[in-house]
């Protein structure tokens, strides 16, 4: 293994398990992050993988290959934490609004303004 | 105050200390109920409207936006008891003189929604700076694009709701699309939907307060992700 592939592969456990351990997220996400993982893993230490995939899908080199699919999978990841990100704000304003209903002041009964 | 009159008017305040005062004063004089829905100012909006003692006020504990502030104060509103519910700026830009030429349409069950326009009649389309002018038309086919209405006016924020009208939305748009969104709500609850005409006092005050040219951009990409992410 080269110096390279020791530091991806140390980069990929790192985020894998700092991703397990301090998220709680669903079982189906958890797998996914699995998976990529490994898969990732796999490209590190076998780059032959990647050219003959990208020979397959008329990419030609497979750096190209990993590139594409890296902003394909920045893309996807950006929607997801995008509709997140809305879902929260969603929750939130439920949240303020209830908050500010319930602490509504009526108008004064105009027998008893001076 | 009429408290019978089951007209609610809906005034959402951000920051607003320089004109709220004038734009309540103005607004008492119509009989109807005020709700102000303070948006978390942080200025000297909340001890201005505690002078009021008269108006429901409401508080966001953060700034949310103005759609927020709004669906607030409709919410707000419609548990209240509310027949008919006004959208007011809080900015000085409207007259309290056109709220009853709104109302009449929906006393008189010819409409659910009455939209203001500053485009039906010369006087009040004279007013409205080019620039602004040319926003507004862009907004109009974005609004036709979205929602199916074609409109003389767009992002008027003085405008009626019959009952009915206010249960059938539900805005999510936090922002300032919260104007589109709410024709696009309307059309599909299938409402039905009358212009009148409104003027709008473009003072430096509310100029400066208002939507940036600049700022219509943002609002085309919030209505965009909202609908793609829904």
């Amino acid at each position: 293994m080269t110096p390279i592939q020791y530091l991806l592969i140390g980069a990929i456990g790192f985020s894998a398990t700092l991703y397990f351990l301090r998220l709680r997220s669903r079982k189906r996400d958890r797998l996914v992050v699995l998976f990529v993982s490994f898969l990732a893993c796999a490209c590190v230490l076998m780059p032959d993988w990647t050219t003959r995939a990208a020979q397959i899908v008329g990419v030609g080199r497979g750096a190209d290959l990993a590139f594409y699919v890296s902003i394909v999978a920045l893309g996807l990841m950006n929607v997801v934490l995008l509709s997140r990100v809305r879902e929260i704000r969603l929750q939130l304003t439920e949240l303020a609004r209830r908050h500010a209903i319930d602490r509504s002041s009526l108008p004064q009964r105009q027998d008893r303004v001076p | 105050m009429n408290q019978d009159s089951g007209v609610f008017i809906v005034v959402p305040a951000f920051n607003e200390a320089a004109s709220i005062g004038a734009t309540l004063d103005q607004l008492s004089t119509t009989g109807h109920q005020i709700v102000v829905v303070d948006d978390g100012s942080t200025d000297a909006t909340p001890s201005i409207l505690s002078r009021f003692t008269q108006i429901h006020r409401l508080r966001h504990p953060i700034n949310l936006g103005q759609g927020a502030a709004l669906q607030t104060g409709m919410t707000y509103a419609l548990e209240q008891g509310a027949g008919f519910i006004v959208h007011f700026d809080a900015d000085g830009q409207h007259r309290a003189a056109d709220i009853e030429r709104l109302l009449e349409p929906l006393f008189a069950d010819e409409a659910d929604a009455v939209l203001g326009s500053r485009f039906l009649v010369a006087e009040h389309r004279q007013r409205v700076p080019p620039m602004r002018r040319c926003v507004l038309q862009a907004a109009r086919v974005v609004n036709y694009l979205l929602s199916g209405l074609w409109l003389t006016d767009a992002h008027n924020g003085l405008r009626a709701l019959a009952r009915r009208a206010a249960e059938a939305v539900r805005l999510q748009e936090n922002g300032y699309g919260h104007a589109t969104e709410i024709l696009i709500q309307l059309a599909r609850a299938k409402m039905r939907i009358v212009e009148r005409p409104t003027c709008v006092l473009y003072t430096d005050y509310a100029r400066a307060k208002g939507q940036s040219t600049f700022n219509a951009v943002h609002i085309l990409l919030d209505l965009c992700l909202g609908r793609l992410l829904r």
